[in-house]
């Protein structure tokens, strides 16, 4: 549902100041002078939200309050409008006001996910970590489907090195949106990090499987691999050279997951490296470095 | 026979009766949107129950090509189980060990199943208050008199039911009196009112027929609710059980499908010229020992 979608966006929104928000700011603001987003039905008042969280992004909270005054004028018992005004104040008031406000909404009961998943939020970026933690569990215990609730537990146990935790909030976020491969990267990523180097290889070899386009009109051999291709070939060479050079990484593998065999492994090596040297000619119209480690190095600002 | 009727009656009978009901059936409508609330908001613990069930099927739903490896689905599926088990996702917690199976509560006692009832109940008042008023003003008002000639034959049995107020023996059925009319209106104003309000309107006649058992069937299951959900739950276990004896990981065989994909593509450990240049899009240098080499 439409409406249930946004909410989890805003539920999960960070403010980062980027060229694109800088961009949505001035494009927006020529719009709200001009008072054209009243005729433009649904898609207006949708402009006028973006404009708001670009105007947050960049620190502007001038216009923000514009909007947001514009936006409870019209839609006074909106949940999206809840949240957004929170978001607001999470950028300048006090962390115990902000805290109160996401309190009573909860009371309300109008916005109740969205506006928890906002409260846990908060409790991270002030450092309660393990109070943070302790809501978006309660939360997403209730409300299991907040995909992106999964998504930020993951990544506070994540910056924790709690592993094994990481990991199972990312097994419920892949549960839920099975086709994302962006879910399957990351947790390729952090089983890599907790030194699964099988399930991660194969996780890696997944996300690869999903993007590569076999559809498309080209080969998969004869394509270049890019952006979410590139960096899981990336981790698929990290995993294949960790897999040779350390042999004890195959069978300790705390998931159970078999290592490929011996053949599989090289094949994956060849295979590996050169999509990678593919990728690298394409991006740098240079001849790759031939070594192994060379090449890895030469790769790693390239995928970031 | 043909009888002449005063043109007065087709003036002051026909069209007011005919304006009449298709006005109160638009009032009847507007009031029942006026009358009903707007759906309780449920407690939290009500809607975690509710939803413990959408999450074993969310698990449920993908075990054949499942994006988790075993260990970690077995993992969710056995920490549900257990749950389910436990009744930890039950409204009012775990069922104590030595409380006897509950009675499904008194319709008349619970609250919800109250409310459910009490709804249903204000509709069809609307609707029946408004039928008995206009037949007993028609009645009052409009007895005595044929109105209308019907342009079809019926028999001598409804004689009685539509001559109402001008009991002669020998006149036709089709000459009718007026609550006859108020009947044929009844019945047939339902295709106008789907054209003023729209296809869910609730000015249709229609509705009232089977809203007696309608409503009584969502009462019914209401009360049970409560219970059901542990049975529910306990159900549900064996599904997830089911489920996961039918799960595969999508990516168990990854690496073979992969190479499979790639193969063909000329590795770059044998490179002659050194230069490792591979243009995008020839189908050139392709090793055909190569294709041999996947396993």
């Amino acid at each position: 549902m439409e409406v249930a979608f946004s909410l989890q966006k805003l539920a999960a929104y960070k403010p980062r100041k980027t060229q694109k928000s800088k961009e949505t700011l001035d494009a927006g603001l020529v719009l709200l002078e001009n008072g054209g987003h009243a005729t433009k039905g649904e898609a207006g008042w949708d402009a006028i939200e973006k404009l708001a969280l670009a105007a947050l992004d960049q620190g502007n909270t001038e216009v923000a309050d514009r909007c947001i005054r514009i936006l409870s004028d019209k839609f006074p018992d909106s949940p999206r409008v809840h949240i957004l005004t929170g978001i607001r104040l999470e950028a300048t008031e006090k962390t115990e006001a902000v805290l109160r406000y996401y309190d009573e909404l909860l009371e309300e009961n109008s916005s109740t996910a969205a506006a928890w998943q906002r409260k846990a939020h908060v409790l991270r970026q002030i450092g309660k970590v393990d109070r943070a933690v302790e809501e978006l569990s309660a939360m997403l215990d209730t409300f299991y489907t907040e995909v992106e609730g999964w998504i930020e537990l993951a990544d506070i146990y994540l910056s924790c090195q709690q592993y094994t935790y990481a990991l199972q909030s990312l097994s419920h976020a892949l549960l839920l949106s099975p086709q994302n491969p962006s879910y399957f990267l990351q947790f390729a990523e952090t089983a890599y990090l907790a030194e699964d180097i099988p399930l991660s290889l194969k996780m890696f070899l997944q996300t690869v499987d999903m993007t590569d386009d076999d559809d498309g009109d080209i080969a998969p051999g004869d394509s270049v691999p890019s952006g979410i291709t590139l960096r899981a070939w990336f981790g698929v060479k990290l995993c294949v050279s960790k897999l040779i050079a350390e042999p004890r990484a195959a069978s300790s593998s705390p998931s159970q997951t078999a290592a490929p065999s011996a053949d599989n492994l090289n094949a994956l090596a060849n295979l590996s490296t050169e999509r990678l040297r593919t990728a690298y000619l394409d991006i740098k119209h240079e001849s790759p470095p031939t070594g192994d480690n060379e090449l890895i190095a030469a790769l790693t600002p390239l995928v970031k | 026979v043909s009888l002449y009727l005063d043109p007065q009656i087709r003036d002051w009978v026909l069209f007011p009766i005919t304006v009449v009901m298709i006005l109160v059936g638009v009032l009847r409508h507007y009031v029942v949107l006026l009358l009903q609330s707007p759906p309780k908001k449920q407690p939290r613990n009500a809607v975690r129950e509710q939803r413990a069930l959408v999450r074993s099927q969310i698990l449920r739903a993908t075990s054949a090509h499942s994006p988790l490896p075993p260990s970690y689905y077995k993992a969710v599926s056995q920490y549900l189980s257990q749950a389910f088990a436990d009744g930890t996702y039950l409204k009012d917690g775990p069922p104590k060990a030595d409380a006897p199976a509950s009675a499904p509560p008194n319709p008349l006692t619970d609250p919800n199943a109250m409310e459910g009832m009490m709804a249903g109940m204000k509709t069809q008042m609307v609707m029946m208050v408004p039928q008995m008023v206009i037949m007993g003003w028609i009645n009052f008002f409009f007895q005595g008199f044929v109105l209308i000639k019907l342009p079809f034959p019926l028999t001598l049995g409804f004689k009685s039911m539509l001559q109402r107020g001008v009991e002669t023996p020998d006149m036709d059925v089709r000459w009718v009196s007026s609550l006859s009319w108020y009947f044929l209106n009844f019945f047939g104003l339902n295709g106008l009112y789907r054209l003023i309000l729209g296809g869910e309107n609730s000015a249709d006649s229609s509705r009232d027929m089977t809203s007696p058992f309608a409503a009584a069937a969502a009462a019914a299951p209401q009360p049970g609710q409560a219970q059901d959900y542990n049975k529910l739950f306990k159900a549900e276990r064996d599904n997830l059980e089911f489920s996961e004896g039918l799960h595969t990981w999508i990516a168990h065989d990854v690496e073979s499908r992969i190479l499979r994909k790639y193969a063909g593509v000329p590795p770059n450990a044998d490179d002659e010229t050194g230069d490792g240049m591979v243009v995008k899009g020839t189908p050139a240098r392709r090793d055909v020992s190569a294709l041999f080499s996947q396993t």
